[in-house]
């Protein structure tokens, strides 16, 4: 099964090797990025065409979306959130359909995901209350649980590193498989699940997690 | 198959030029556009308020302006109507007074002719009753003597006449 192997592209001198998933990380970010170039062209505050109006709703319906998670205060970290969003949804779900392997299947991409979710949790925790609130916040409700809520910090990043990772890997392989054994027509609805629905409902679980932990952060 | 390894840096690296890049051409913009027609929108409401209260504002001030002016042109027309009634009396009254003082001189006048033709009268009737006497006599009697005589009787008899009359 050399498919859920992540290759390595190639290997630079210094930094050596960039893996498939980095390659197409990039692909993505050049697709989005042109793409919202493209289609924020000729923004207009008055009548504005249907792409614009499109564009508005999505960035409104995600803003509105973390902003009813988060609060009004802290709508500061909802554009890295969208961000999040938008490449967690082009990665499971383009990729497939174009036929790279979706990066959220390295456990690589996942884990330095989860790195930036947990770095992003605490961050807003300290932010909100402060250093000593935050440290204090681990002795409660009794100092008793101290040692698990910090592990915690650790715990909850895991999860949503293994979580997307494992769903992604699973949809991967048994699609891989299907291929193999029924290489027509049964493939299709099974890749609309796994990687369109399946894909898209991590991409909303891994930001919706952290957004949701970032209020527990923050509380 | 599971291995970390400096992959994830590079991830990490692209995630963060990612967001970069994606807040400054995709968010940024696009909530710019939102807030500034949000901005318009505010301002808009704020305007149309303003612009209610001025025609209230206005409205209110005719009103007042337009029941003053009813009031004033209500007693235009009293003080009008006044000072006509007051000409008019004093019209009627000169017209009165101008008419009496006429009629009064009239009959003066009226009286005055009727006192000289009475005069005027009596002299020839007592020169005509002379000369007739004249002539009956014979004409040989003192001319002032006679008409003295006549003059004397004449009183009498006009007094007579006169009483008869009234």
């Amino acid at each position: 099964m050399e498919e859920l192997n992540c290759e390595t592209m190639f290997t630079l001198p210094v930094v050596g090797g960039i893996s498939e998933s980095v390659v197409v990380t990039w692909i993505i970010m050049a697709v989005l990025v042109l793409l919202s170039i493209i289609l924020t062209r000729n923004l207009r505050v008055e009548n504005p065409g249907k792409v614009q109006l499109v564009l508005e709703a999505g960035i409104s319906w995600a803003q509105n979306f973390f902003e009813g998670i988060l609060g009004k205060e802290s709508r500061r970290y909802s554009p890295y959130l969208i961000t999040v969003l938008l490449y967690l949804a082009a990665a499971n779900t383009l990729a497939p359909l174009f036929g790279f392997k979706p990066p959220t299947k390295d456990l690589n991409v996942t884990a330095a995901l989860a790195i930036m979710s947990m770095c992003l949790i605490e961050f807003s925790g300290i932010r909100k209350n402060g250093v000593k609130h935050w440290v204090k916040h681990f002795a409660q409700p009794i100092p008793v649980v101290a040692p698990i809520t910090v592990l915690e910090i650790v715990i909850r990043p895991l999860s949503l590193c293994m979580r997307l990772f494992g769903n992604m890997l699973a949809g991967f392989v048994v699609l891989e498989l299907l291929k193999f054994f029924v290489p027509l027509i049964v493939p299709i609805p099974v890749s609309f699940y796994f990687d369109i629905f399946d894909g898209l409902l991590q991409a909303y679980v891994f930001v919706f997690l952290t957004a949701l932990f970032m209020t527990e952060e923050m509380e | 198959m599971i291995s970390i390894d400096l992959n994830l840096v590079w991830t990490i690296i692209n995630l963060v030029v990612l967001y970069l890049l994606l807040r400054h051409f995709l968010i940024g913009p696009v909530m710019n556009i939102m807030e500034q027609r949000k901005q318009m929108i505010d301002d808009g409401f704020k305007n149309a308020e303003a612009a209610q209260a001025d025609a209230d504002r206005l409205k209110q001030e005719y009103e007042t302006a337009l029941s003053g002016a009813k009031q004033e042109s209500v007693q235009l027309i009293e003080n009008a109507r006044k000072s006509a009634k007051a000409e008019y009396d004093r019209i009627i009254n000169e017209a009165g007074e101008k008419a009496g003082t006429m009629i009064e001189s009239a009959k003066e006048n009226v009286r005055i002719e009727r006192e000289q033709t009475m005069k005027e009268l009596k002299s020839q009737i007592a020169g005509l009753a002379a000369a007739s006497a004249a002539k009956i006599i014979g004409g040989n009697a003192d001319d002032k003597e006679s008409r003295d005589l006549y003059d004397q009787f004449l009183k009498e008899a006009g007094e007579g006449d006169g009483n008869a009359d009234k």
